[in-house]
């Protein structure tokens, strides 16, 4: 097995971000470290810029003010293309599971791999078996996400946030859409397969349920880390 | 090979959706069939309506300039005939009468306009399938041959001829009696043929002055140049008459109906609404099918994903689009065709240059209107996904 990408820790500082529409800005001066294989877990009321912030980790949008490097890439005055590579290194995992409906579950997770130049079908396939087979779905690899459970759906997207052996995985509200077993099942899911890979997590939650999985909790409040 | 990838995701797409596939599907085909049924329309008019030049066998020919269209000539003097003669290369030139009269149908007793065509049938100069046997029937007075591939409202002619021989029929007010039949076909300037003598035509049309025919066919010895030979002819022959070569008539005939007539920009027109109509359709199917999987696309575009990949799969589902309905287009147009043809005497048929060009034209449209939809897709953001 690949090991995983050792890239550096995720550092930010100085990062302000304003909305165009908004008239004050949602973060304000933030700055934070994230070592290898770091589980952190950023919590805070709605409104707190924790979303913003992980949108901006994970080189969704284009910075406005400060530093923030991931994975060896300064984010601060990035193109979009440059944003769009460091993307395929970082896995994603929504509050809504957001499968392609029209796919397998081992299709899902194939279309993370697809981007992987000189990888072949055949390896592809076999790889999203794999990677269901460690979330528990190996009896589920070819069923539609509709076919398919809540909890189990989740699992696939950790799946596929986890195939194409990312140097970070971002995390909003994972637990959110599920019931209190599930939930906590995924997130478990989650971090042990992290943990085993040496992936740093950062997790942006507000279910109190899960706040003891992380190594460190990082909390935020009116675009302030506090 | 991402483009591939990208095609078979449009394909996995378009498929997830039967309903919508086939609605899509029906969508181009309809355009595809309504395409084919204008362009074959078109071509077969300007292929119907040069019927006669074609059948007409003659290097070369004499026309008056003024002749817009050959079901309404313009009068050659008979001399020139004659003149064309001097050239040392000109076998035989032979003057062919061309005139329109009422024929009536024997059994409603009803009359429509029919196509009269007078010329020595043995000078050689035109050849309708079916006119060798008949050459010494027509010589008899008050005779004509009928052309069996004339609209059936002028009657069951070539069957009665089959059954009980030789029969009479009004045309011009005058009785003549129908020896046999020829194979011409209509144009949409003549609904039916009838072919006789210049003496039997002179008996119809009363009015014609002697000296006057309305178009010559001229044969070449073997071997001659007809461009020289033209050259020539045009330089001795008064402006009153023009020379032009087989293919020159054709197309002087096909020109009228091409640019002297709307029928041209009708039929484009018509092509044109087919394809718009289409367009709409498609971008319809792939403007929804981007609207409801945004998430999804935003989705691909958070996990690394270029806007470039995205814009590949709906090109590709467009594309897919295309392919899937030309081809029952294409197999219903030509089925189509030959339904049409038979109702219409008209020589309609599919052509491998037609098919292409509209596969051609289909697939413009679903590419535009995969162009089109494409704009949607900026609205699939990933930040919006957290």
């Amino acid at each position: 097995m690949i090991p995983p990408q050792k890239m550096g820790p995720i550092t930010l500082s100085g990062v302000s971000y304003t909305y165009e529409k908004g008239d004050r800005p949602v973060l304000r001066d933030v700055a934070l470290t994230i070592a290898e294989g770091e589980i952190v877990l950023l919590t805070g009321p709605s409104g707190s810029g924790k979303t913003t912030l992980l949108t901006l980790v994970g080189a969704l949008r284009a910075m406005q003010s400060g530093t923030c490097t991931v994975l060896g890439q300064q984010l601060m005055g990035a193109t979009e293309s440059q944003r769009v590579a460091l993307r395929r290194r970082i896995g994603f995992i929504f509050q809504q599971h957001n499968l392609l409906g029209f796919l397998t579950a081992r299709q899902n997770v194939a279309m993370a791999l697809e981007l992987e130049p000189g990888s072949t079908e055949q390896a592809r396939l076999a790889r999203a078996g794999e990677m269901l087979e460690a979330v528990g779905l190996a009896d589920k690899t070819e069923s539609l996400p509709g076919q398919l459970s809540g909890g189990q759906r989740q699992r696939v997207a950790v799946a596929r946030a986890l195939a194409a052996r990312p140097g970070l995985v971002l995390a909003d509200e994972p637990t959110a859409a599920l019931d209190r077993q599930s939930g906590q099942d995924v997130v478990r899911l989650l971090t042990d397969l992290a943990r085993q890979r040496g992936v740093p997590i950062l997790l942006v939650t507000h279910d109190p349920r899960i706040l003891d999985i992380a190594d460190r909790i990082v909390a935020m409040e009116d675009g302030k880390v506090i | 090979m991402i483009a591939a990838l990208a095609a078979r995701l449009a394909w996995r797409q378009l498929f997830s959706n039967r309903a919508r596939l086939v609605s899509a599907i029906a969508g181009v085909t309809f355009a595809c069939v309504l395409v084919f049924m204008q362009l074959g329309f078109r071509a077969a008019l300007f292929e119907s309506a040069s019927n006669l030049p074609r059948a007409l066998q003659g290097e070369l020919f004499l026309i008056n300039p003024l002749t817009l269209v050959m079901f309404r000539p313009e009068p050659v003097a008979h001399v020139r005939a004659s003149q064309v003669l001097a050239d040392p290369d000109v076998a035989l030139s032979v003057p062919i009468y061309l005139a329109q009269t009422k024929f009536r149908n024997p059994d409603t007793g009803r009359q429509r306009t029919i196509q009269l065509i007078g010329f020595d049938p043995e000078a050689g100069a035109v050849s309708f399938q079916g006119l060798n046997s008949l050459t010494d029937a027509l010589k008899r007075i008050d005779t004509i041959a009928f052309d069996r591939r004339s609209r059936p409202e002028f009657g069951p002619i070539a069957a009665r001829l089959e059954q009980s021989g030789p029969f009479e029929v009004e045309v011009g007010g005058r009785a003549m009696l129908i020896v046999g039949a020829v194979s011409l076909g209509t144009s949409f300037g003549a609904d039916g043929n009838a072919v006789m003598t210049e003496t039997n035509f002179r008996r119809i049309v009363k009015e014609r002055q002697p000296s006057k025919t309305d178009l010559v066919a001229i044969r070449l010895k073997p071997g001659a140049d007809a461009q020289a030979v033209k050259h020539r002819l045009t330089t001795i022959l008064p402006p009153d008459v023009v020379v032009l070569t087989g293919a020159e008539l054709i197309a002087w005939e096909r020109s009228y109906w091409e640019k002297g007539t709307p029928i041209g920009f009708i039929f484009g027109f018509g092509s044109l609404m087919g394809l718009i109509v289409g367009m709409v359709i498609v971008y319809q199917i792939l403007f929804s099918d981007i609207a409801t999987h945004l998430k999804e696309y935003a989705t691909l575009k958070a996990i690394g994903y270029s806007n470039h990949y995205l814009r590949l799969v709906v090109m590709a589902a467009a594309l897919l689009l295309a392919l899937f309905g030309f081809i029952p287009g294409f197999l219903g147009s030509t089925a189509l065709y030959s339904v049409v043809a038979k109702a219409t005497l008209l020589p309609l048929g599919m052509e491998a240059a037609r098919a292409l060009s509209v596969f051609g034209m289909i697939f413009a449209m679903c590419a535009i209107a995969g162009l089109l939809a494409m704009r949607k897709l900026g609205e699939a953001n990933p930040a919006d996904m957290f």
